[in-house]
C-alpha cells in the first residue's frame, strides 16, 4: 500500500478488483450450498458434475417428502411472527415511556434489561426443561417458543426503539398533550407514525433474530412446535448421501432471511451494538 | 393520571416479564447446583428428584473444578473465541477499509458481504461440515484429490518427473477430529462474524475526519501511516464493542459444536453442560454459574462502555 498513492491509476483499479474478489470468496459458501442444491444426491458427489450437471428441480419438489419442510415452515413463521409481534406490544409502551419520560433510573432499567441477554442460555437449560416439562406442561408447545423468542428478544427490542424514539423531538409529543390527546392516542396517533420506520427496522431484525435462533428452539421443542432450525440439526450429518437434498431444504430455510437482511444492513449495526456505535 | 406513575405503569410488562425470565431459572440453577441431583440412579433413587434434604454443599462446584473435561472445556471455549475475535477483527478492518471508497459495483459488494451473518448457525455448520470440509465429498477432498491426480500425471514426464517423484500425496484433513473440528467451527463462525465486524468498522469509518486525513496526506504520511496513525486510533471504540459483543454471542455458541463436534470430544462450556444435563444435574448447575460469571466479567465492561453513549 505505500507504493501505490491512493490517486494511482493502478490503485484505482487494484483496490476495487481486491474488494470484489474477497466479497465473491465470501458469498461462495452461499452460492456453492444453492448450487448445489440443482444437482440429484447422486451427482453432487461425483468430481466429474463439480461445475457441469443437469440442474434439476427435484430436490425442491421432493422437499416436503423428504424432510417435511412445510410443517417446519410453518412452525418458524408462526413462531418468529407471533415473538415479533408480541416483543413490540411490549416494548413500544416501554420505550415509549423511557424516552420521553425518562427518570432517574431509566438508564439503570435499560442496562439491566440488556444485561438479561448476556446470560448464556446454557446456564439454565435444565431449569427450562424442568420448568415446561414437568411443571407448567407446555414443552414443545408454539406458545412456549413464542414466549422464549420473545423474552430473548424483548430487550434488543426497547433498546432499538429506545434509539429510534430519542430522535423525535419532546415538543411533539408534548404539543399532542397540550390538546388533550391521551396516552394511548399519543401512541397511536403521534408517535407510531412518526417513528414507522424504525419500528418497521425493528420488527424486521427481531424476525431474523428468531427465524436463526438455534439453542432454546432446538432445546424446548421435539416435534410439534420445531422449528427450521431444528430440522437441519437434526439432518446434520447425512454421511454423503443426500447432499443435493440436504443443500435444497438448507437453502428454502435461509433464503427468505438473507434476502430480508440485504434490507436492513443499516439497522443491524443499531441493534447490534445498542446504539453505541452511529 | 400524574406524569411519574404512567411510564412506570408502562414500563412495567417489559419489567416483570424480564425478572422472571432472569430470576426463576437462574435462581433454580443456583439452587440444583448446591444439592444432589441426578436422572438416573438406581442405588440412590432419592437423589432423584430435587430436594433440600440432598444438600451438598459446594461439592458439585468441587467435583467440577476437579473435572479434566470442565478444564478442557474452559481451554476450548478460550481458544475457540479467541481466534474467532482475531480473524474477525483483522479481516473486518481491512475489508472495512478496503470498501470505505466508493468504486464501481460497492452496494452489490456490500450485498455480498453481509450475507454470510444472515445464514442460520445450523445451515452455516452443515453447509460447511458436509458440502465444503468433508474430507472425500466436500470441496476439500475433490480438492486435494485432483491435486494428488495432477502430481501423479506429472510423475510421468521425463525431467519434471524426477522433481515431482520427490512431492508427497497429500493427504486431506478430517475436520472431526477433536482439534481440527474445534478449527472448523472457527472457521464457520469468523466467515459469518466477519461482516459484522464490516458493518460496524464501516458505520464507524463514514464518521471519521476526513479533513484530517487530507491534511495527512499533505504532509506527506503515507496511507499506512495514516491507517494506524488515525484510522486505528478512530476505530479504537467500534473494535473493542465489535470484540465484547462477539465474546458474550461466541461463550454461547452452541449449533456449530453440537454439528461439527459431536461425539469428537472437542466441547465448549455450553456444550459441557449439555453433556451434564443428560444425567448430572448438580454439576451441570454449577458449570452453569461458572459460565455466569464467566459472561459476566465480560457483560460488566460492555455495559460500562455501552453506557456512556446512552444517554447523549
Amino acid at each position: 500500500m505505500a507504493t501505490v498513492s491512493q490517486n494511482s491509476k493502478l490503485g484505482n483499479v487494484l483496490w476495487p478488483a481486491l474488494a470484489w474478489i474477497i466479497a465473491l470468496v465470501f458469498f461462495f459458501p452461499i452460492f456453492w450450498l444453492v448450487f448445489t442444491s440443482f444437482k440429484t444426491d447422486a451427482d453432487a458427489v461425483k468430481p466429474e458434475f463439480l461445475f457441469f450437471f443437469t440442474p434439476t428441480l427435484e430436490n425442491y419438489t421432493n422437499m416436503t417428502q423428504n424432510y417435511d419442510y412445510w410443517r417446519f415452515a410453518t412452525n418458524s413463521v408462526i413462531t418468529s411472527s407471533f415473538a415479533t409481534l408480541f416483543a413490540l406490544v411490549v416494548g413500544v409502551p416501554a420505550a415509549y415511556a423511557m424516552a420521553f419520560n425518562p427518570s432517574r433510573h431509566t438508564k439503570d432499567i435499560l442496562m439491566w434489561m440488556l444485561s438479561t441477554k448476556m446470560l448464556p442460555a446454557a446456564a439454565v437449560l435444565y431449569p427450562m426443561t424442568f420448568l415446561t416439562k414437568n411443571m407448567l406442561g407446555i414443552y414443545d408447545t408454539h406458545f412456549l417458543v413464542i414466549l422464549v423468542l420473545c423474552l430473548i428478544n424483548l430487550p434488543i427490542v426497547v433498546w432499538m426503539l429506545f434509539t429510534y424514539f430519542k430522535e423525535i423531538p419532546k415538543e411533539i409529543i408534548e404539543a399532542g398533550k397540550m390538546d388533550g390527546v391521551s396516552t394511548w392516542g399519543e401512541i397511536k396517533d403521534i408517535l407510531i407514525p412518526l417513528a414507522w420506520g424504525g419500528i418497521a427496522s425493528t420488527a424486521l431484525l427481531t424476525f431474523i433474530f428468531c427465524w436463526n435462533e438455534a439453542y432454546w428452539t432446538v432445546r424446548l421443542t421435539t416435534i410439534d412446535a420445531a422449528t427450521l432450525s431444528t430440522l437441519i440439526e437434526g439432518n446434520r450429518a447425512p454421511e454423503g448421501l443426500f447432499f443435493g437434498r440436504l443443500a435444497a431444504v438448507s437453502t428454502a430455510a435461509v433464503a427468505p432471511i438473507v434476502i430480508l437482511g440485504w434490507f436492513c444492513q443499516k439497522q443491524l449495526v443499531a441493534g447490534l451494538t445498542f446504539g453505541a456505535v452511529k | 393520571m400524574s406524569n411519574r406513575t404512567l411510564p412506570r405503569i408502562l414500563q412495567t410488562p417489559a419489567v416483570i416479564l424480564l425478572l422472571i425470565w432472569m430470576l426463576v431459572p437462574l435462581s433454580m440453577t443456583l439452587y440444583f447446583s448446591f444439592i444432589r441431583y441426578v436422572l438416573n440412579s438406581s442405588i440412590r433413587p432419592e437423589w432423584m428428584s430435587p430436594s433440600l434434604s440432598n444438600w451438598r454443599g459446594f461439592g458439585n462446584y468441587k467435583y467440577v473444578l476437579d473435572a479434566k473435561d470442565f478444564w478442557f472445556a474452559i481451554q476450548n471455549s478460550v481458544f475457540i473465541v479467541t481466534s474467532i475475535l482475531v480473524l474477525t477483527v483483522v479481516l473486518g478492518l481491512g475489508i472495512a477499509v478496503l470498501i470505505n471508497k466508493s468504486f464501481p459495483g460497492r452496494g452489490i459488494v456490500r450485498v455480498l458481504l453481509i450475507s454470510p451473518f444472515f445464514v442460520m448457525p445450523a445451515v452455516n455448520a452443515v453447509l460447511w461440515i458436509n458440502m465444503i470440509l468433508d474430507p472425500v465429498l466436500g470441496l476439500q477432498g475433490i480438492a486435494v484429490g485432483s491435486i494428488n491426480d495432477m502430481i501423479d500425471g506429472l510423475r510421468d514426464f521425463p525431467v519434471l518427473g524426477v522433481f515431482f517423484n520427490l512431492w508427497p500425496t497429500f493427504e486431506p484433513i478430517s475436520f472431526r477430529a477433536t482439534q481440527t473440528s474445534a478449527y472448523a467451527v472457527i472457521m464457520m463462525v469468523a466467515w459469518q462474524w466477519t461482516p459484522f465486524a464490516v458493518l460496524i468498522f464501516m458505520t464507524s469509518l463514514q464518521s471519521e475526519d476526513e479533513s484530517q486525513k487530507e491534511a495527512a496526506t499533505l504532509d506527506g504520511a503515507s496511507p499506512w501511516s495514516q491507517f494506524i496513525n488515525l484510522t486505528v486510533p478512530h476505530l479504537a471504540r467500534p473494535i473493542a464493542i465489535v470484540v465484547m459483543i462477539q465474546s458474550i454471542f461466541h461463550l454461547s455458541l452452541y449449533a456449530e459444536i453440537e454439528i461439527v463436534s459431536r461425539g469428537s470430544g472437542n466441547k465448549n462450556l455450553p456444550y459441557l453442560i449439555g453433556e451434564f444435563t443428560n444425567n448430572n444435574i448438580g454439576a451441570a448447575s454449577a458449570t452453569g454459574i461458572f459460565a455466569v460469571i464467566l459472561a459476566n466479567i465480560i457483560a460488566i465492561f460492555l455495559l460500562r462502555m455501552v453506557g456512556k453513549s446512552l444517554m447523549d
